[in-house]
């Protein structure tokens, strides 16, 4: 079993040593290209840089996220209950989805200015989407028999929404954390680049215009990971929640 | 004995993709408390449909249904339901699924833990409490079916081919069990199946469902006396008429 997990690091040694022939032949002079072990470098002399601004990225995304969570779980266990709601918000959730977060850069800057607000605005609507649409799906996926339980038994509607509805839609509502998470680290380092003056993005960009590449490879290093942990922490989280679900689905994580 | 169901002239529409589809037409019948009575039939014959009307998930499209005095309006809460695919919360343990019709009545936590451990009890389920459905077995299962439906103490049992899923050792255990329940409970069932030998091995009186649209072909009194052996010769006369009755259209297959 250990080993098989090992097997996810293989593609990334792989692109080390990629990584390390391609400076020892001097595909691109170090200043564009830096060694690996230069890259390394910055996380022990520009550690405090990086570090702040892995922070000031993480709380945006912990803010957003934790913002369409608190939006969109309830308004999609309604939505996924209630027919009406559904008519009603159908086709503006599939309008508003469309249109990539990032398009929204300049309109947020408009009416937000720059700083935290337009960024963690837009993190908002990255992960709402995922969020409301996942669970609208799992609060549909409910079996029919469970429902004329709860009908026979002639339980509340609160009753119905916090003990049915809601443990039903959990693994559903993680699967759309997870791709709310993912959505949301994509735009705070994009929307750094822009709106912000701090964060990972900002990081990046600052360090193209000093012609520090390294930083920049750090910067994309520590962007990955805390993507990789991210995930694995919501994962952790689900299994945790939904463990009544081991041994029922085909593919266990 | 008091007439505890009453079905007058009951017939159920439901509206088809081509054209209306007539579940059932003119269903009379009453049926005294204490009862045990089997709707036997083909599938498609309307017997689990009528079940689902005299529960209150369903309204008739014409006539009326009371039960225990009261006209339906809803599902009554002297009458508790089975399903054949048990109906079970996959999220909840066994204790809670038992307990879910207590909840919804507003019992307090100590009323539902003491009904639950008698009832658990009684149906074998000691020591299963903290099970998660989908670790036990399909007769498992519906043993904790049956025990939810009798926490509230109904008057009726209304089951819905609770043991057609099982194998048929199960299946014969489970009979034995819901006979001695019914005896020492004294509640009326109404047991909807589509196995002669079952509806002869259980019940007081068979109504024999035919279809196109769902009507009663006929009303029978199984005075044999328990426990009934399938081998004797007034059951295997039963079992021959039963099978004319129910193959009587067979050429409209």
């Amino acid at each position: 079993m250990q080993l098989r997990r090992a097997l996810g690091l293989l593609p990334l040694a792989l692109l080390f040593l990629a990584w390390e022939i391609s400076v020892e032949l001097k595909v691109y002079p170090p200043i564009l290209l830096p060694p690996p072990a230069k890259v390394a470098m910055v996380f022990v002399e520009d550690l405090p840089t990086v570090l702040d601004n892995a922070l000031a990225s993480v709380e945006r995304v912990v803010a957003g996220i934790g913002l369409s969570f608190l939006v969109a779980v309830p308004l999609g266990l309604m939505i996924g209950r209630y027919r009406v709601l559904d008519l009603l918000t159908d086709w503006s959730i599939q309008i508003f989805r469309s249109v990539p977060p990032i398009s929204l850069i300049p309109l947020a800057i408009l009416f937000l200015g720059i700083g935290d607000k337009p960024a963690i605005t837009l993190i908002f609507l990255s992960g709402l989407w995922p969020l409301l649409i996942n669970t609208i799906f799992g609060v549909r996926g409910i079996e029919r028999t469970l429902m004329k339980v709860a009908r026979a038994a002639r339980a509340s509607e609160w009753l119905v929404m916090k003990d049915i509805v809601l443990p039903a839609a959990l693994p559903a509502i993680f699967t759309g954390l997870r791709l709310a998470v993912g959505a949301g680290w994509l735009t705070v380092v994009t929307a750094e680049m822009i709106a912000v003056k701090s964060g990972l993005g900002y990081m990046i960009l600052n360090a193209q215009l000093t012609f520090r590449s390294d930083l920049i490879f750090a910067g994309i290093v520590v962007i990955g990971a805390i993507g990789l942990l991210a995930d694995q922490l919501v994962r952790l989280a689900r299994a945790r929640v939904c463990r009544w679900q081991e041994g029922l689905t085909a593919a266990t994580e | 004995m008091t007439r505890f169901i009453e079905v007058n002239s009951v017939g159920k529409t439901y509206p088809g993709k081509l054209e209306p589809v007539e579940a059932l037409r003119g269903i009379d019948f009453t049926c005294n408390e204490g009862d045990f009575v089997c709707l036997l039939g083909r599938s498609g014959c309307g017997k689990s449909t009528l079940l689902q009307l005299m529960a209150g998930l369903e309204t008739p499209s014409a006539g009326h249904i009371a039960v225990a005095g009261r006209e339906l309006d809803g599902p009554s809460p002297s009458a508790s339901i089975v399903f054949q695919d048990h109906g079970l919360f996959p999220w909840m343990t066994v204790q809670k699924n038992v307990e879910f019709n207590m909840k919804a009545r507003g019992l307090s936590a100590a009323e539902r833990a003491a009904t639950a451990r008698r009832l658990l009890e009684m149906t074998g389920l000691t020591g299963f409490e903290g099970r998660y459905p989908h670790e036990l077995s399909g007769g498992m299962r519906q043993r904790v079916g049956i025990a939810r439906a009798l926490t509230t103490g109904p008057k009726a049992l209304l089951m819905d081919e609770p043991f057609g899923a099982l194998d048929a050792q199960t299946r014969g255990k489970l009979q034995d069990e819901l006979l001695q329940i019914w005896e020492t409970q004294k509640t009326t069932v109404l047991f909807v199946t589509h196995s002669i030998d079952e509806a002869l091995l259980l019940a007081d009186r068979i109504l024999v469902f035919t279809p196109r649209p769902g009507r009663i072909a006929a009303d029978i009194e199984v005075d044999l006396p328990r426990p009934r052996a399938p081998e004797s010769e007034p059951f295997a006369t039963l079992a021959r008429e039963l099978r004319a009755l129910i193959g009587a259209d067979r050429d409209f297959d």
